[in-house]
């Protein structure tokens, strides 16, 4: 029992460091918020490992910690300018995006699990779906994330966070063979690296006569 | 191993082999690989691997062939379009090391016998395929890649969720298990072949998530623009075929596809830069192919096939006639462009083709392709989708055939051929649906 209060507040806390990500201006606050929120859904995975006695589980969250947490923390911190502490997105309207983060997000989350997802039955809590509202809002929060704003390295942060929605699914809801969990996770390493690429370029992105149409 | 299993892994290690060159002649290995690949992906029509790792049966073939067709006619017009003069945002070596591992991530994503792999090689063509869109780093290019990773991955990953649900379901991920176990409708199969449509259906150009097509497809070079247009985005089709096999929902894929045609031929109508507008009817293509593959009639499946297989060619042989004329006259603009048949005859006669043979002009293959599928339509009942995607089509070819003709007639303009290789490889994929048209009439009087 005192366990599954663990995974509720674990999952919680995913769900608040999402809400501190979407709320920061400054580039540096998101990336480390995308860390704090890795190692979270590290501690979900070594738990639930420990719980049902899972190597997959184990080597799954071990994954998250190092690929995750580490690597594209560091890649994404070294691709800052040297006064990076100072490095912020203009001209976003925190409280307006919260609002309407509220409004439809949230709600529209909650519609999609109880038609769809309340029914499934998780491996990691069987009887109990209500786990799985966590990731969905997560992977939301990451999509709303990417449209909601124009620099290049908030879009990354946004599209790690949708990954990390779906890690935490397959965690919670029945983990897929750690053989493309793992193929998964580097790809998703590759496209940072690819993508950090471009930041050195492009790192905002507005409307372009040649691309319109 | 079976001599099957060795030609499909051949099929990847040879391109991987060729990026061995890096340092030393890799636009040579490049060439040769592509080469060797075609020859393999000939004979696994006759020596297929059996169900294991690989899952390949006749329509895997089909779409092995156009891919590695269509690498191969890329490698060979890339050697005089990309040269380090112009590839600033890539050097020339990497380049090619790139269109290797693009060619490697698409024979992956269409031969393995696992959903999940399916998806990691899809995400893995995004990955190969991202920095050749910046190959000549203008402003425009580097905001179309970063749209193209952005949207893309964005979408695909949604797709995963689908990947989730049939494990969930099935226990398994394993293609060949699952399509041999009949169809599946539970509702869970249902969601994840919904979310496939959505998710792959962004690589795809499915409407509304079609937005980076466009944009990808008009800044890259005109050879990484034939084999997104040619090859790419059949393969993430076929992968979604894969998935539809499960649990057909036709009406949802047909409404989706017809809506997707509608905006292409709106979209398209109103285009001003070449490239873009054949962007769009790539767009308009593959969801007319999607509509055919819907249907689930071996008729719809059959004009689905006729019609990727035409569409490559003819798509890689408007995308090399644009890059001729892009090198030629340095616009995008088809105003700006004005009697070309005096001054570049060849690459007119290939931009004419390859233009009637993307809108469906018989007997170019395309248009039996479309045939087949407007009549599975019908047999299945989908009437007023029949009705709107005719139409829509009609509008299509009128709005692509005007424009060439714009460029191809009229006073003639300063410009000329650039070069014979160029203008060669652009005739050759051009001609190509023709001789599959031809076959289509040979084979059908045969059978009649």
């Amino acid at each position: 029992m005192i366990y599954d209060g663990i995974v509720y507040l674990i999952s919680a806390s995913i769900l608040v460091s999402a809400f501190y990500i979407q709320g920061q201006r400054y580039i540096m606050s998101m990336i480390r918020g995308q860390l704090v929120q890795s190692i979270l859904i590290a501690a979900a995975s070594f738990l639930l490992a420990y719980l049902e006695n899972s190597l997959d589980l184990l080597i799954l969250g071990a994954l998250i910690l190092i690929l995750r947490g580490i690597l594209i923390t560091y890649m994404l911190e070294t691709r800052m300018p040297r006064r990076k502490s100072y490095v912020f997105e203009e001209g976003v309207n925190v409280p307006y995006l919260f609002l309407v983060d509220l409004v439809f997000i949230v709600i529209a989350v909650f519609i999609i699990y109880s038609i769809i997802f309340s029914t499934l039955v998780p491996i990691s809590q069987p009887g109990n779906s209500s786990t799985l509202l966590f990731p969905l809002l997560l992977f939301f929060q990451g999509i709303f994330l990417i449209t909601s704003r124009r620099s290049t390295y908030t879009q990354i942060v946004g599209y790690v966070e949708e990954e990390n929605g779906l890690v935490l699914l397959a965690i919670f809801l029945l983990p897929v063979p750690i053989i493309i969990e793992a193929s998964v996770f580097l790809d998703v390493l590759a496209l940072v690296v690819i993508s950090s690429v471009i930041t050195v370029e492009k790192s905002t992105h507005e409307r372009m006569e040649e691309l319109r149409g | 191993m079976t001599p099957g299993t060795l030609i499909s892994l051949l099929l990847l290690l040879v391109p991987g082999i060729a990026a061995i060159f890096y340092f030393n002649s890799i636009r040579l290995a490049t060439v040769v690989a592509a080469s060797v690949d075609e020859v393999l992906s000939v004979l696994l029509f006759w020596i297929m691997p059996p169900r294991g790792f690989f899952f390949v049966d006749h329509t895997t073939d089909i779409f092995v062939f156009m891919i590695t067709s269509i690498y191969l006619l890329s490698s060979i017009y890339s050697l005089r379009y990309i040269s380090n003069k112009n590839a600033t945002g890539l050097k020339q070596d990497t380049y090619y090391l790139l269109i290797n591992l693009f060619a490697v991530s698409m024979l992956f994503s269409a031969q393995v016998n696992n959903y999940g792999l399916m998806w990691v090689g899809i995400e893995a063509t995004t990955i190969s395929s991202a920095l050749l869109i910046m190959t000549e780093k203008t402003e425009e290019s580097l905001e179309a890649t970063w749209r193209y990773i952005i949207i893309v991955s964005a979408g695909v990953t949604f797709a995963f969720i689908s990947i989730i649900l049939i494990y969930y379901s099935f226990g398994t991920l394993t293609v060949s298990t699952i399509i041999n176990s009949g169809i599946t409708n539970t509702l869970f199969v249902r969601v994840a072949v919904s979310i496939a449509l959505i998710g792959f259906g962004t690589k795809i150009g499915v409407f509304p998530v079609h937005t980076w097509l466009p944009d990808a497809h008009s800044e890259a070079p005109s050879p990484v623009s034939a084999m997104f247009s040619g090859v790419l985005l059949p393969t993430a089709l076929y992968v979604l075929y894969r998935i539809f096999e499960i649990d057909p929902i036709k009406s949802l894929f047909i409404w989706f596809g017809t809506a997707s045609i509608v905006a292409a031929s709106l979209f398209l109508g109103y285009q001003a830069r070449y490239k873009r507008m054949f962007a769009y009817s790539t767009m308009e293509n593959m969801n007319l192919a999607l509509i055919g593959i819907a249907t689930m009639n071996p008729i719809g499946i059959a004009g689905a096939l006729y019609l990727l297989i035409s569409h490559s060619f003819s798509k890689a042989g408007a995308f090399y006639s644009s890059g001729n004329i892009l090198r030629s006259t340095g616009t995008k603009d088809v105003g700006s462009v004005k009697g070309l048949s005096r001054r570049m005859p060849f690459t007119s006669a290939a931009l004419l083709m390859s233009s009637l043979g993307v809108s469906g002009t018989p007997p170019f293959g395309t248009f039996f392709g479309e045939i087949l599928i407007l009549y599975a339509m019908v047999l299945v009942n989908a009437v007023p989708q029949f009705i709107i995607v005719v139409i829509f089509l009609v509008f299509a070819f009128v709005g692509i055939n005007l424009n060439v003709s714009r460029m191809i007639f009229g006073p003639p303009g300063e410009y000329r051929e650039p070069g014979r290789l160029m203008p060669a490889v652009a005739l050759v994929a051009s001609m190509v649906p023709l001789a599959i048209g031809a076959f289509f009439m040979v084979v059908n009087y045969a059978i009649l």
